[in-house]
C-alpha cells in the first residue's frame, strides 16, 4: 500500500467514536444522542410531515420543531424498545402520534378555521408515500452529514487531492469521466485514482457507519440498518 | 452537502462494493447475497485463478473458522480468510459453477439422481458431526450441484436467523438432530409427487416434530435410503403385506420368471401327452 | 459356502424335485427310485459345472445360459439313454431339464462365494 492511503496503519480506522443510542441514555448521555438523532432527522421529519398532513413550509417547520422541543423535554428514549421496532420507525409513529395530538389540540381552540390545508404543489407529483418519502430524505440527509464529515476529515489531513477526484467522479451527476482521463486532468497515475478513491469511498463508509451507530439503539439494529442501505 | 438522487444510490453501490486493496484479489463480479454477506467472484492475482469471496456485514464467528479444516469432497474448500480494509471480514474460498438446488430442480433429476444428491449431503454432514459440526441452516439454497454431478454444501454454522422456516426444526435446539431434520426437508423438497410411501416415510421420520422420534444420526438415514434403493424394508415403514410382497417379486423377479416358465412347460408336457 | 457347494446341494435338490414331478405320469410310478436317482444325479452335475463357472465369470446373464445349455446337454445324454431301452420321451425330459439348468445357473452366479480372483468381479 503506498503511503497516501497508509496514514492510520493498514486499515486506516479512525476509532468508533459514537456510541449508540441505548449506550448513550446509559451513560445519561441523552441529550447529546439527542443532538445526533436531530442532525439526522430534522430534514426527514419535516418532509414526512409536508406530505402526510399537507402542511405547508411554515406549519411543518412549526411542527417539526415542536415535535423535536417535545422529545427532547420528555424522555424520549425511554419508551423506545428495540426489539419492536427500529428507531427510525419508532421516531416516524411518534411524530404521528405529535402531529394528531397537535391537530385534535388545535381543533379544540378552533376560532373557525385556523389549520391551513394548502397544497402541496412544490412536491410535485407525490409518487412515493410519506413513509418512502421519510426514508429516502433519511438516506439522503445521511449520506450528507458522512459527506460533509469526509470533506472536514479530508481538509485535517491533508488530503484534498483525495476528495477532489472523490468529488469528481463519485460525486457527478452527469457523466462520469474515465479513471484514465481523471488521471490526466490532475496530473497523477492511474493506479493512484484507484486507490484515492478506494480510499475515499471506505472513509465515506466508515462515517455514514459512525452516524449510523448513534442513531440506532445497538448493534444488532446497526447491522439491520446497514444491510438496508448498501446495495 | 446534498447530493441528487442518482449520486446516492451511486454512492450506496459504490460502498457496498469490497474494498479488495491489500489482497491478491481483483473483483469481478456479484454471484450472490447470503443471510450474513455478499459473495463475489474474484481473480487471485497471484495464483492466476478465479475464486469466490464471501464477504461478511460483520464480524461474526463464521464459518470459515468452523470448516476451514475439514477436507470433503462436498464442503466447498476455503482457501484464505482475512480483513477487508474497510474491517469487513472475508474469505477466499474455491469458486463452483453449477446450479443451486432449487434450480437443479428445474432439470428435472430422475428420482436415482435426486437420491445420489442426498446421499453426497448427507455424508458432508455426517463427516461434519462427526468433527462436532452442525450445519445449522441445511436448505436447498445451500446445495450446489455442479455439471459433473459434484454436490456440495455451504454456508456452515451460520445461525438460521430470518431463515427459511419449513427447513427449521420446530423444537429450538441446534444440533445433529436439526441437522436431520433439514436433510428430511431437503429430500421432500426433491421428492415429485406422488413419491413411494417408502420416501415418504422415510421424509416422516426424519422429520418428527420430536426430536428424539428422528434418525439418530444421519448415516442411520443414509442406511434406510440405501435399503430402500435395494428394495430392502426400511426401518422407518412397517409396510402393509401386499407391499412386502411387491417388494419380494420384484426383487426376484427373474427366478420366479424362471419358475414359472418351469411349472408351465411341465404342464404343458403333461397336457399334450394326454389329450 | 462356496459357489460350487452351492451348484453341488442345489442341484441335487432341484434335480430330485425334478425327478419327482415324474409321479404325475402313471407308467412312470414304478420307476419313480431310478428316475430321481437319476435326476438328483444329473442336477449334481449341472450343479457343480455352474458352480465352477460362476467361481471363474461373474456375470448372471451367462450364467443362466451356461446352465441351460448344460442341463439341456445332460437332459439330452439321459433322454438317449432312456430311448435305447425303448423309452423315448425326449421332450418331457429335456425341455424341464433346460429351464432346471437355468435356474441352478441363476442361482449359482447370485449365491455362494467366489474364489479370490475372478474375472468380471469388478
Amino acid at each position: 500500500m503506498d503511503s497516501d492511503t497508509a496514514i492510520g496503519g493498514p486499515h486506516d480506522h479512525f476509532p468508533s467514536t459514537q456510541a449508540s443510542l441505548l449506550e448513550a441514555t446509559a451513560a445519561g448521555l441523552s441529550s447529546e444522542a439527542m443532538e445526533r438523532v436531530i442532525a439526522l432527522y430534522w430534514k426527514p421529519v419535516y418532509r414526512f410531515i409536508r406530505l402526510k398532513f399537507r402542511k405547508n413550509n411554515e406549519d411543518a417547520k412549526d411542527l417539526t420543531q415542536g415535535f423535536f422541543a417535545a422529545a427532547l423535554q420528555r424522555d424520549f428514549f425511554a419508551r423506545f424498545d428495540p426489539a419492536k421496532a427500529s428507531f427510525r420507525t419508532y421516531l416516524r409513529m411518534a411524530v404521528e402520534r405529535f402531529a394528531a395530538n397537535e391537530y385534535a389540540a388545535a381543533n379544540r381552540q378552533k376560532r373557525g378555521g385556523d389549520i391551513q390545508f394548502e397544497p402541496v404543489g412544490d412536491q410535485g407529483a407525490a409518487t412515493e408515500s410519506p413513509e418512502e418519502a421519510f426514508e429516502r430524505e433519511w438516506q439522503h440527509q445521511l449520506f450528507s452529514l458522512a459527506l460533509d464529515d469526509l470533506r472536514a476529515h479530508c481538509d485535517d489531513c491533508g488530503k484534498q487531492m483525495q476528495f477532489c477526484l472523490f468529488e469528481a467522479y463519485d460525486l457527478a451527476d452527469a457523466e462520469r469521466l474515465s479513471y484514465a482521463e481523471l488521471a490526466v486532468r490532475h496530473g497523477i497515475p492511474e493506479t493512484s485514482v484507484t486507490n484515492y478513491l478506494a480510499w475515499a469511498r471506505r472513509m465515506l463508509r466508515e462515517f455514514v457507519t459512525e452516524r449510523l451507530r448513534g442513531t440506532t439503539s445497538g448493534a444488532r439494529e446497526l447491522r439491520v440498518e446497514m444491510r438496508r442501505l448498501w446495495m | 452537502m446534498d447530493v441528487s438522487d442518482s449520486v446516492l444510490d451511486h454512492l450506496r453501490h459504490v460502498g457496498a462494493l469490497p474494498d479488495l486493496t491489500g489482497t491478491r484479489y481483483e473483483l469481478e463480479s456479484e454471484i450472490g447475497r447470503g443471510g450474513m454477506g455478499v459473495v463475489y467472484a474474484a481473480r487471485d492475482r497471484q495464483l492466476d485463478r478465479r475464486v469466490a469471496l464471501k464477504v461478511l456485514d460483520f464480524a461474526l464467528a463464521g464459518e470459515a473458522q468452523l470448516i476451514a479444516h475439514l477436507e470433503h469432497p462436498a464442503i466447498v474448500p476455503i482457501y484464505e480468510s482475512g480483513t477487508l480494509a474497510d474491517g469487513r471480514p472475508f474469505y477466499a474460498m474455491k469458486l463452483v459453477s453449477g446450479a443451486r438446488l432449487d434450480r437443479y430442480l428445474a432439470e428435472q433429476p430422475t428420482l436415482a439422481e435426486c437420491l445420489r444428491v442426498i446421499r453426497r449431503v448427507g455424508e458432508a454432514l455426517a463427516f461434519a458431526h462427526s468433527h462436532g459440526i452442525i450445519h445449522r441452516d441445511l436448505k436447498p439454497q445451500n446445495v450446489m450441484v455442479g455439471p459433473f454431478g459434484e454436490v456440495y454444501v455451504m454456508d456452515w454454522g451460520v445461525d438460521a436467523v430470518a431463515g427459511t422456516p419449513a427447513f427449521r426444526a420446530p423444537d429450538d435446539r441446534l444440533d445433529q438432530r436439526s441437522d436431520i431434520f433439514a436433510l428430511g426437508a431437503l429430500l421432500q423438497f426433491l421428492l415429485y409427487a406422488p413419491a413411494p410411501p417408502a420416501l415418504r416415510a422415510i421424509v416422516a421420520k426424519a422429520m418428527s416434530a420430536v426430536p428424539a422420534a428422528r434418525y439418530p444420526d444421519v448415516p442411520a438415514l443414509l442406511a434406510d435410503i440405501e435399503r430402500f434403493e435395494l428394495g430392502l424394508a426400511i426401518e422407518a415403514w412397517s409396510e402393509p403385506l401386499w407391499h412386502k410382497l411387491r417388494r419380494f417379486c420384484s426383487r426376484n423377479a427373474v427366478l420366479l420368471w424362471l419358475v414359472v416358465a418351469y411349472t408351465l412347460v411341465k404342464f404343458l408336457l403333461f397336457f399334450l401327452r394326454n389329450f | 459356502m462356496n459357489k460350487v457347494v452351492v451348484g453341488l446341494v442345489l442341484g441335487v435338490i432341484l434335480g430330485a424335485i425334478d425327478g419327482a414331478t415324474a409321479w404325475f405320469y402313471p407308467e412312470a410310478r414304478s420307476m419313480m427310485t431310478n428316475i430321481m436317482i437319476g435326476s438328483s444325479v444329473k442336477g449334481m452335475v449341472v450343479g457343480l459345472l455352474s458352480g465352477w463357472f460362476a467361481r471363474k465369470v461373474d456375470s448372471t446373464p451367462w450364467g443362466v445360459v451356461v446352465g441351460s445349455a448344460l442341463g439341456l446337454l445332460f437332459a439330452f445324454l439321459v433322454a438317449a439313454m432312456d430311448a435305447a431301452k425303448g423309452r423315448p420321451h425326449y421332450l418331457e425330459i429335456m425341455l424341464p431339464g433346460f429351464v432346471v439348468g437355468a435356474i441352478i445357473g441363476f442361482l449359482t452366479q447370485k449365491m455362494g462365494t467366489s474364489g479370490p480372483a475372478t474375472k468380471g468381479a469388478q
